[in-house]
């Protein structure tokens, strides 16, 4: 039971906790946990590039896709539409301040701290501006990674249509394409970033 | 066949970073160790897991049946009110003849989250006795569960969208109803308990039943 492993050449699953020696590999190769078939580690093409990429352009369309009007409504003559920020604002008005809080959060809030993060992250990478404090945030950056819902407001988008399509004018926005294209590059740009490779630089540079 | 575990080599996986960290001879398994690559604090296992899950699932159960019995929005037309709870507001999509959206609504709103719950109280329920243990597929199932959990936030964003967009004064308005506060509080309840199973409990407790069962074979 005591023998002494050393640690630096070991993996174990995060699913099972199976140890195995840390294993080479190429970009595009990931290593899968024989027992229970968990990806342990990828090693994915072009990481950082394509991260910083995607982010950049997420970033670009931020300001549309938050402040352009999705959609309007138009009934007996009247017209009506509304972008993101506007449902949050009309939600406060109207005293939902629950539901205008977790809408804020999980549609607005978190998704924007997540895409600035992986900016950051990709760009310090890409332009070799290692610093300690990247530990940390690498660190936080994580714990965002199940609250953000840019997806699931994509399918409320069009739920909600099909339910306003039957008894008005429905018109769509620009605020729509800029929302579908940044979900398209926030999503693209947190899937790009390879943890192990961050992790592994990190470590390399200012642990021990 | 036998695999090696970071436990029984002394070694704990940092769940922020991915690193093995060792474990000091005279701390035990049950103590919070810091991680010497990223600092974070963490534990070898997620402590008192089963609880934790069990305590926010029940959580989420509770608010799952006011969620229910509430109207979720209410439809203002020429000043008439008509409330609509996720049920009925299911039908009025089967009424007029749209299915896929209802099923959409009707897996996101209702069937998800029942899954979401009743899974959760079988694993931790399976972990505890070890009955017809068989981790992989556990281990898939748990996956999924986690991968599903904010998908059932569909419901609020529409009536959120719905309330933003339909504000034409007199003629038409949609008004939120309090099942939304009770139904965001069932997802996020569902999706903390879902975040506080530690699957690894699983394999564990096969281990400790097979190592049994080959010592009562000798």
């Amino acid at each position: 039971m005591t023998k002494i492993v050393n640690n630096k050449q070991l993996i174990a699953c995060q699913q099972c906790d199976a140890l195995y020696d840390k294993p080479e590999l190429k970009q595009g190769q990931r290593a899968k946990c024989v027992r229970c078939g968990n990806v342990m580690a990828e090693r994915k093409v072009n990481s950082i590039e394509r991260s910083f990429h995607w982010s950049l352009a997420g970033t670009l369309l931020l300001v549309p896709a938050i402040l352009l009007p999705l959609m309007g409504v138009t009934l007996a003559g009247q017209y009506h539409h509304a972008s993101l920020l506007d449902c949050v604002v009309v939600l406060i008005e109207r005293e939902y301040f629950m539901i205008a809080m977790l809408v804020f959060l999980f549609a607005i809030a978190v998704p924007v701290v997540r895409l600035a993060g992986a900016l950051y992250i990709s760009y310090s990478f890409k332009f070799n501006q290692l610093k300690p404090s990247l530990l940390h945030f690498c660190r936080a950056f994580h714990h965002l990674d199940n609250w953000a819902m840019l997806n699931v407001f994509m399918l409320g988008i069009v739920v909600s249509m099909y339910k306003l399509l039957d008894d008005t004018q429905l018109s769509v926005n620009m605020g729509l394409l800029a929302f579908i294209l940044w979900l398209f590059s926030s999503t693209m740009a947190a899937a790009a970033l390879d943890q192990d490779y961050i992790w592994q630089k990190l470590e390399d540079e200012f642990v021990d | 066949m036998s695999i090696n575990t970071a436990k029984e080599n002394n070694l704990a996986l940092c769940p922020e970073c991915h690193k093995l960290n060792h474990l000091l001879a005279e701390v035990t398994s049950k103590k919070k160790i810091q991680c010497v690559r990223c600092h974070a604090f963490f534990y070898q296992r997620k402590p008192h897991s089963l609880q934790y899950t069990l305590a926010w699932n029940t959580a989420a159960l509770i608010a799952f049946i006011p969620a229910n019995l509430y109207p979720i929005m209410i439809i203002y037309s020429l000043g008439i009110g008509d409330p609509a709870t996720i049920l009925s507001g299911i039908g009025q999509f089967i009424d007029q003849g749209l299915y896929p959206i209802a099923a959409i609504i009707f897996t996101a709103s209702i069937i998800v989250p029942l899954i979401k719950i009743i899974g959760l109280y079988l694993l931790v329920y399976r972990v505890h006795t070890g009955v017809r243990l068989r981790p992989i597929k556990h281990t898939k199932f748990y996956h999924a569960l986690e991968f599903l959990g904010p998908w059932s936030m569909l419901d609020v964003f529409v009536v959120a969208l719905l309330v933003a967009v339909v504000q034409l004064g007199f003629v038409t308005s949609v008004a939120a109803g309090p099942a939304i506060n009770y139904f965001t509080l069932t997802v996020i309840f569902t999706m903390i308990a879902a975040n506080s199973f530690d699957p690894r409990l699983l394999w564990d407790k096969k281990q400790t039943i097979e190592s049994f069962k080959e010592e009562n074979d000798k």
